[in-house]
C-alpha cells in the first residue's frame, strides 16, 4: 500500500470557518449542476408573480403596487429556500444518514447550518434577481436609488435574520421527523399574507403587523419597499432605522437561538437515540 | 487504565426506551446491553461477533459519542465519551454497510473533500489524501462520478475512503462487507489488514456478520449475544476450546421441519451442540460431541427417524462452531425483535 | 415455512380498477392524517384561507373593501377553485417525488406487474378528497365574511355538477402529464407540476380577467381546460347574478361546456401516451432509482 502520511488537523476557528464553506459547496455547485432550478424556482415564479401584478392592475391599483409586488415576490424566494432548504435539510439529511457522520465529526454542527444558509442565500439571490429583474422590465417598474447603501444594509441584515431563523426551523423540523412537511405547508401561505408579500403590511393593521414582524421578511420588505418607492410616503408600518435595529435584534436572537437548540437537539439524540440517527 | 487501551468498556449498559404506536401508550424498555466489559489494545484489530440485536451497534453508537450509555464507562484513547466529545470525534471515524450519505449531486471527489475538510484537512493536504486514497482502493479513475450514479460497490468503497481520510487513531467499521459482492469484499478486507499493518498504534473495532471476515482480520473477538460479552479472545484460542470435543457435519436424508428435532438429537447422550439446516434433497448437521464414540448414538437415533447417512466429515472447528456452542444457536438464526427496537 | 406459504391462496393479478383502488387506499393511508386536528386546519382551513386573503387584503387596500363589485366574486372563487388544481396537478408529482425519494418505494412498485397510470390517479384520489373540503370551506368563509353573492337556490346545480366532472378529469390528466415529467427529473424546491399550478394560476385567468394578459398570450390560456372549467363553474356558482368579462362574453354555457369536454378528451389520450413515454425513458435513463439532495 502506498504510504499515507500522517495528517495535521485544523481545530477551532479554522475548522469552523473551513466546515462553513465545504458545507456551503454543494449548494453552489448545484446551481451550476441541476439547472433545471432557472425553470423551477425563477421563471415560474415570475408567472406567479405576473399573476399578482394582474390583479392589481384589474382594480386600477397605483403604479407603486407593481412594484410592490416584484419586490414581495422576488423575496418569496428566500422564504421558499429557508423553509425547505433550511428548515427541513437536517431532516433530509437524516434520513440520507449524513446527519449522524456530521455529528461524529469534529466540525462544529452550527458551522454546517451556517454552510447550509450561506450556501442557501447566494443560490437563492440568483433565483431572486431572475425575478426581480423580469418582472421589473416586463412592466417597467421604477425604482429610487437614492439610498442604495441602505438598501444593501436592510438586504443584509433581513438575510441575517432571516436565515437565522432557517437555521433554528431545521431543529424544530428535525424534532418534528415527518411531521416537517406540515410545519413548512402552515408556513407557507400563511406567512405570504402576514408579512405582506404582494401589499405594505401596515395595511394589515398594527398589531397584526407587530406580531408579523417576528418572521424578518415582514420589515425586510417594509423596508426595502420604503426605500425603493417614494410616491406614497405612508406606506411604511415603521420607519426605516427602527426596522433594521429590530432586523438585527431578530438577527442575534435566531442565530443564538439556533446555536442552543442544536445542542439542545444533539443531547436529546444522544440520550434517546432516534434523532439524529437514520431509521425507517 | 492504561495508555495502551484504544478502547475501554467497563460495565456498559444501555436501555432504550420504546414509545408504543400510539402516542399515549407508556414507553416499554428495552435493555440493548446488559454489562459490558471489553478492552481493545493499540495496535489491535477487534471483532465483534454476534447475531442482529446483539448489541453490536450500540456499543460501536456508544463509542462513536452517537448515543449515551445509561450507565457504566466508555472511553476512546483514554477519553471517556461522554465527557470529552470533541477531543473523542477528532480521534475516530466510523463506516456503516450499506450507507447512502453523501451528496446525490457531488462527485466521489466532492464529497470526500467536503467531509475532509470536516475533519479539519487543509485543503492541500484533503487533495493529496483523497487521490492517494482512491488510488489505494482502485477507484481514482471514477473519481468524477456524481454519487447518485454509483453502484453499492461503489459506493461503499467511497464510504470506506471517507472513514480513513481524516487519519483517524480508533476505527469503527459496522459490518463494512455488508452487500458487497466477493471481489470488493476481498478488496476491503485488504486494505483493512494493509492499514492496520502500516499503523501499529492504532486501533480498529469492526462487527461483522460474517465468520469468515472475522476470523481472517480479527486480533481478538468478543462473541455478544443478548446485550452480553459471552466471551472475549483470539480466533485461535476461542476455537482451542472446542478442540477437546469432535466437530463432525452429516449429510442424511431429509429430516423434515419437524418440531423440537434439534432438542431431541441434543437429548442423545453425548450430544453437545446440533444445528439442522435443510438443504436441496438432503439435511445437514453440523454436530459437536463431547467424544467422538457418541456419534453412533446420533446415527442410530436418525435410523429410528427414517433418515440415513448420505456422507460424514470430521473437521476442525470454527468460529461458527464456537459461537454455536457459546450461544447456543447459528449466528444467522438472529434475535430481530430486539434489532427492530434498535439494539 | 415453505408450507405454510403453500396454504396461501393464490394470487389474482393486478388490474386496472384493482390497482386504482388498491392506490386510493394507500393514498387515504398517507393522506388520512388530515384528520387530525392540526393537519385539517393546516391543509384544509389555515393555506386556502390565508391564500384566499391575500387577494382579500390586495383588493381592499385598493377598493377600500368595495367587496360587492363583480370583479371580487370573479378573484375569490376563480382562487378557491383552483385549490382543486393545485392538490391534483402538483399531487401527481409530488407521489412520484415522495415515492422515489420519501418512502423510496419506487423500484417495488414499478416491479410489480400494477398499472402505473391507475396507481398514480389512484394516489390522486385522497388529495381530491382534500382539496374538495378546503373548497368547501373557502367558499363558505367567503360568503359569511364577504357576502359572496352564492345562494343555493340560484346556483346552476347541473351546469356545476358537469362542469366539475369534467374539470376533475381534464386536471387529473395534467397531473399525469407533469408526473410523468416528474420522473424524469430531479427533485427541486417545487415540483413540475408546482410549476404548472402556478403557470396556469397565470395563463388560465384564475384571479383576473383574461382581457389583462397581452393577446399574444391569452392563447395559451385557452388551450387549457382548466380555463374553461372556472369560467363554467363561476358561471354555475353565481347564477344569475354572474357579471362576464370581455374574453368569453360571446360564448353561451353549451358552447363552452362543449369546449371543456373535447379539450379533457384530448388531454387525456396526451396524458396516456406522455406517461408511456416517460415510463420507458425513466426506465432506459436510471431515473426510478435518482435520490437528489444538495
Amino acid at each position: 500500500m502506498m504510504q499515507l502520511q500522517p495528517v495535521e488537523r485544523q481545530t477551532g476557528w479554522r475548522l469552523f470557518w473551513n466546515t462553513i464553506w465545504a458545507r456551503a459547496y454543494p449548494r453552489l455547485i448545484g446551481t451550476f449542476r441541476e439547472r433545471s432550478w432557472f425553470f423551477f424556482e425563477a421563471l415560474l415564479p415570475v408567472l406567479s408573480t405576473v399573476s399578482y401584478i394582474y390583479v392589481y392592475q384589474a382594480i386600477n391599483a397605483p403604479e407603486d403596487y407593481i412594484g410592490f409586488v416584484v419586490i414581495g415576490g422576488s423575496m418569496a424566494a428566500f422564504w421558499l429556500n429557508v423553509l425547505w432548504s433550511m428548515g427541513s435539510q437536517l431532516y433530509w439529511d437524516k434520513d440520507d444518514g449524513n446527519l449522524q457522520l456530521f455529528v461524529l465529526s469534529p466540525a462544529p454542527l452550527m458551522a454546517i447550518l451556517l454552510g447550509m444558509a450561506i450556501g442557501g442565500v447566494i443560490m437563492t439571490l440568483s433565483r431572486a434577481l431572475v425575478i426581480f429583474v423580469v418582472c421589473s422590465l416586463l412592466f417597467q417598474v421604477e425604482y429610487q436609488t437614492g439610498s442604495l447603501w441602505l438598501l444593501v444594509i436592510v438586504f443584509v441584515v433581513t438575510m441575517a435574520a432571516l436565515y437565522g431563523m432557517g437555521m433554528m426551523f431545521s431543529s424544530v423540523f428535525l424534532a418534528a421527523g415527518r411531521e416537517v412537511w406540515h410545519f413548512a405547508n402552515l408556513l407557507q401561505e400563511p406567512i405570504y399574507l402576514v408579512s405582506g408579500f404582494m401589499f405594505p403590511v401596515k395595511a394589515l393593521g398594527f398589531w397584526v403587523a407587530s406580531a408579523a414582524s417576528l418572521i424578518p421578511l415582514t420589515l425586510g420588505l417594509d423596508a426595502m419597499r420604503q426605500l425603493l418607492f417614494t410616491s406614497d410616503p405612508t406606506i411604511g408600518f415603521l420607519p426605516v432605522g427602527v426596522e433594521i435595529l429590530i432586523l438585527c435584534v431578530l438577527a442575534v436572537f435566531f442565530i443564538a437561538g439556533a446555536a442552543w437548540m442544536l445542542a439542545k437537539l444533539e443531547e436529546i439524540g444522544r440520550r434517546d437515540g432516534r434523532l439524529i440517527e437514520r431509521r425507517r | 487504565m492504561t495508555t495502551s487501551s484504544a478502547i475501554e468498556v467497563q460495565q456498559l449498559r444501555r436501555v432504550y426506551k420504546l414509545r408504543g404506536p400510539k402516542r399515549k401508550d407508556a414507553p416499554r424498555e428495552l435493555v440493548a446491553l446488559e454489562s459490558v466489559d471489553l478492552e481493545v489494545k493499540r495496535g489491535e484489530l477487534f471483532g465483534l461477533l454476534g447475531p442482529n440485536g446483539a448489541g453490536k451497534t450500540t456499543i460501536i453508537k456508544i463509542l462513536a459519542t452517537l448515543l449515551l450509555p445509561t450507565s457504566g464507562i466508555a472511553r476512546v484513547e483514554g477519553l471517556d465519551v461522554t465527557q470529552h466529545v470533541q477531543a473523542v470525534r477528532e480521534r475516530i471515524s466510523m463506516v456503516s454497510g450499506g450507507e447512502t450519505s453523501g451528496f446525490g449531486l457531488l462527485t466521489i471527489e466532492e464529497n470526500l473533500w467536503m467531509f475532509a475538510r470536516f475533519y479539519g484537512l487543509d485543503n492541500a493536504t484533503a487533495r493529496q489524501r483523497i487521490d492517494a486514497l482512491l488510488k489505494i482502493v482502485g477507484i481514482y479513475e471514477r473519481r468524477t462520478a456524481k454519487i447518485s450514479d454509483l453502484s453499492t460497490g461503489l459506493r461503499q468503497k467511497m464510504n470506506f475512503i471517507r472513514g480513513f481520510i481524516s487519519d483517524p487513531r480508533v476505527v469503527f467499521l459496522d459490518e463494512p462487507t455488508l452487500g458487497l459482492d466477493v471481489t470488493a469484499a476481498r478488496e476491503v478486507r485488504g486494505f483493512v489488514k494493509q492499514w492496520m499493518s502500516d499503523h501499529p498504534e492504532r486501533a480498529l473495532l469492526l462487527t461483522s456478520h460474517y465468520m469468515s471476515e472475522i476470523d481472517e482480520l480479527c486480533d481478538r473477538v468478543a462473541i455478544v449475544d443478548t446485550g452480553k460479552v459471552l466471551a472475549c479472545d483470539t480466533p485461535a484460542a476461542l476455537k482451542k476450546r472446542l478442540q477437546r470435543e469432535a466437530v463432525f457435519q452429516l449429510k442424511v436424508s431429509p429430516i423434515g421441519p419437524r418440531p423440537n428435532r434439534e432438542a431431541m438429537i441434543e437429548a442423545v447422550p453425548g450430544v453437545r451442540q446440533v444445528t439442522v439446516t435443510e438443504q436441496d434433497g438432503y439435511s445437514e448437521l453440523n454436530l459437536i460431541l463431547e467424544a467422538e464414540d457418541a456419534l453412533g448414538g446420533v446415527l442410530s437415533h436418525l435410523n429410528g427417524r427414517g433418515s440415513g447417512l448420505i456422507a460424514l466429515e470430521k473437521r476442525e472447528p470454527t468460529l461458527e462452531d464456537v459461537f454455536i456452542s457459546i450461544v447456543g444457536r447459528r449466528l444467522d438464526q438472529d434475535t430481530t425483535q430486539r434489532e427492530e427496537n434498535g439494539a | 415455512m415453505y408450507q405454510t406459504m403453500m396454504n396461501l391462496p393464490l394470487v389474482r393479478r393486478a388490474n386496472w380498477l384493482r390497482t386504482f383502488l388498491n392506490a386510493a387506499w394507500l393514498g387515504w393511508q398517507i393522506e388520512s392524517n388530515w384528520a387530525d386536528p392540526f393537519l385539517f386546519a393546516v391543509y384544509s382551513i389555515a393555506r386556502p384561507i390565508a391564500s384566499v386573503l391575500i387577494l382579500v387584503v390586495m383588493y381592499s387596500v385598493i377598493t377600500n373593501g368595495a367587496t360587492d363589485q363583480p370583479i371580487f366574486a370573479y378573484i375569490y372563487l376563480g382562487n378557491a377553485l383552483y385549490i382543486l388544481v393545485g392538490q391534483v396537478v402538483s399531487g401527481v408529482s409530488w407521489t412520484v417525488i415522495s415515492d422515489r425519494e420519501q418512502y423510496r418505494t419506487v423500484r417495488q412498485l414499478y416491479t410489480t406487474p400494477l398499472d402505473g397510470y391507475f396507481y398514480l390517479m389512484g394516489r390522486g384520489v385522497a388529495r381530491l378528497l382534500v382539496g374538495i373540503i378546503s373548497l368547501v370551506i373557502t367558499v363558505g368563509f367567503g360568503v359569511l365574511a364577504f357576502q359572496l353573492p352564492i345562494s343555493l337556490q340560484t346556483v346552476d346545480w347541473l351546469l356545476f355538477t358537469v362542469t366539475m366532472v369534467l374539470g376533475i378529469i381534464s386536471l387529473a390528466a395534467l397531473g399525469h402529464v407533469m408526473g410523468s415529467i416528474t420522473m424524469m427529473t430531479a427533485r427541486q424546491i417545487g415540483s413540475v407540476g408546482d410549476a404548472v399550478a402556478g403557470a396556469l394560476y397565470l395563463f388560465s385567468g384564475a384571479i383576473f380577467p383574461l382581457d389583462l394578459l397581452p393577446s399574444v398570450l391569452r392563447p395559451i390560456g385557452l388551450i387549457f381546460p382548466a380555463t374553461y372549467w372556472l369560467e363554467l363553474a363561476r358561471r354555475a356558482l353565481l347564477g344569475p347574478g354572474y357579471v362576464g368579462f370581455e374574453t368569453f362574453a360571446g360564448f353561451s354555457n353549451s358552447h363552452l361546456l362543449l369546449i371543456l369536454l373535447v379539450a379533457t378528451l384530448l388531454l387525456l389520450v396526451a396524458s396516456i401516451y406522455t406517461y408511456r413515454w416517460a415510463f420507458n425513458r425513466a426506465r432506459e435513463t436510471g431515473f426510478f432509482d435518482m435520490e437528489t439532495n444538495f
